[in-house]
Parts: structure tokens; C-alpha cells; sequence
């Protein structure tokens, strides 16, 4: 994206299927082993459902990736984001966004993921700096 | 509302420790985004998230006892805030130094819960910030 206009769309990022076997990787990544992201019956266990859960910091990272994509050589400066609903394994996933201001080389976007016919996941804001850091 | 007994929480600093970006982790990383494959020594800027919270030396545990809860309870990430000098880089060492910033008592439809505000900063080695994590953590009350 050359010359962002407040407004413009961001390319959405879809995720298909989120996927059991890379919550486990994610697991050892984050060093986390809550069981809720690798055993359905923990999940189940404390009322979350009878799916395993996918790492919040997963979210911000389809989303990180996504502006990484719409603004390719910029620098993320920032990111603000909240965490509304669970994303489940085998949810379908888009992290989408909006130009919301421009000042400079200084871009700030809307921010969200959503769940396919569920909940938004995920809402925030982030900024980049245009051409690098 | 402060949170009884834990009024004293805020501006407790956490005790620091340190982290370096592995490369395999970070192409690990990348696999589960399913987004491209790592190029040079970049380190996806996730790690601003992962790498504070592996490298500061309390773990999750140790930080919800802090609050006196019971991690076994189910604390939840409510919200992150993410801030960067510059990108972050593999096999970097970084410090790794916290703070509890804030708890407070909120109550909902769900019951009572705490807002545990905690930040953790990625430190170069001529200790510029090199990236923050601003976390907040909802602390369910369960009923005695």
C-alpha cells in the first residue's frame, strides 16, 4: 500500500483453521503450558467449552503479520489491543484493519480479529512508521 | 476501588532477568502465524509479548500469587500494549526488568474480578528500551 488515505481497508489476513498442533508449538514458544491451549478436557473442565483455546498473543501475531503485509518495509511503533472472546481450535480467523490517521510517516490503523459467524476476538489500534525505523 | 490488602502492589518492581531470540524459535513462530518464513536476524515483533514474559524472572505463577491468586484459578489476558524502539533482533541479549503498575477491584455480571496492570521492558545492551509490555491480567474473585 503506497500513500495510505484515512479509511483505506487493510488487506485482510484469513486463518482457515486454527490448528491444535500449532497451539502445541505455540506452547513451547511462550513457555506456557496452561492445558486449556492443549487438552479439550481442561477446557472443558473450567466451562470454556469443549474445544482447546488458542493463545491470545496467536491473535496478535495474525494481526502483526497482517499490517506487516499492508505496509511491507514499515516499522511497527506500537500496538494496542484488547481481548474480547476466546478464538477455538478449528475457528476460522480474519485480522482486518483501517487507516485511521496519518501524520507524516506515522500511520495508525483500527485493529481487529474476528471469528468467523462468532464474536470479535480481538480490538485495538496499532502504528507504524512508514519506510523502516 | 483499591484492592484490599494489596494496596502496597503498585510500583513493586519484578525481578529482572534476561532473554535472547532464538532463531529456530523464531522461524517456530512464524510456522504457527502461517506467515513468511523469518529473513535475516529480524525477530518477529511478537517476541516484544513472548520475550518479556520468559525473560523477566517470575514466572506467570509467581506473578498471579503476587495478587494472591491462584493461577489454577484461570487468569485471563484482557489487554496488551505493545511499544518498540526499533526492531527487535536474534540472538540479541536483552535485560528483561518489570513493574507492577496498578490492581484494581472491578465488579461485573460474572462477580467480582482485580485488573492487574503489569509492564515489562526489553533493555539493549547500552540499555535503551528496545521494546515494553504493558499486560493486563483479569483476576477472577471466586466466592469464599
Amino acid at each position: 500500500m503506497t500513500a495510505p488515505q484515512v479509511g483505506d481497508e487493510l488487506p485482510p489476513r484469513t486463518i482457515d483453521s486454527v490448528s491444535v498442533e500449532r497451539m502445541k508449538t505455540m506452547a513451547v514458544v511462550l513457555d506456557d503450558p496452561n492445558p486449556i491451549h492443549l487438552d479439550p478436557a481442561a477446557a472443558k473442565a473450567l466451562g470454556l467449552g469443549d474445544r482447546v483455546i488458542n493463545q491470545g498473543p496467536t491473535g496478535v501475531g495474525y494481526l502483526l503479520d497482517m499490517l506487516a503485509a499492508a505496509f511491507p518495509g514499515a516499522t511497527v511503533r506500537k500496538v494496542e489491543l484488547r481481548f474480547l472472546a476466546n478464538v477455538l481450535a478449528g475457528d476460522k480467523v480474519v485480522a482486518a484493519g483501517r487507516v485511521a490517521a496519518v501524520e507524516d510517516d506515522e500511520v495508525t490503523c483500527e485493529l481487529w480479529l474476528d471469528v468467523e459467524g462468532g464474536p470479535r476476538a480481538i480490538s485495538g489500534r496499532g502504528a507504524l512508521i512508514l519506510g523502516g525505523s | 476501588m483499591a484492592v484490599p490488602g494489596l494496596e502496597n502492589l503498585p510500583g513493586r518492581e519484578l525481578p529482572a532477568g534476561s532473554f535472547t531470540i532464538d532463531a529456530v524459535e523464531n522461524a517456530d513462530l512464524a510456522t504457527v502465524l502461517e506467515g513468511p518464513p523469518p529473513g535475516g536476524d529480524e525477530a518477529h515483533p511478537l517476541w516484544a509479548y513472548i520475550a518479556t514474559q520468559r525473560g523477566i524472572d517470575i514466572s506467570v505463577a509467581e506473578l498471579c500469587a503476587l495478587a494472591d491468586f491462584d493461577v489454577a484459578d484461570g487468569p485471563m489476558l484482557g489487554s496488551t500494549e505493545l511499544t518498540y524502539g526499533g526492531p527487535l533482533k536474534v540472538g540479541v541479549d536483552y535485560e528483561v526488568k518489570g513493574e507492577i503498575l496498578d490492581i484494581v477491584r472491578k465488579e461485573g455480571q460474572s462477580g467480582t474480578f482485580d485488573i492487574l496492570t503489569f509492564r515489562e521492558r526489553l533493555l539493549d545492551a547500552e540499555g535503551a528500551e528496545a521494546a515494553a509490555a504493558t499486560n493486563t491480567f483479569i483476576l477472577p474473585r471466586r466466592p469464599a
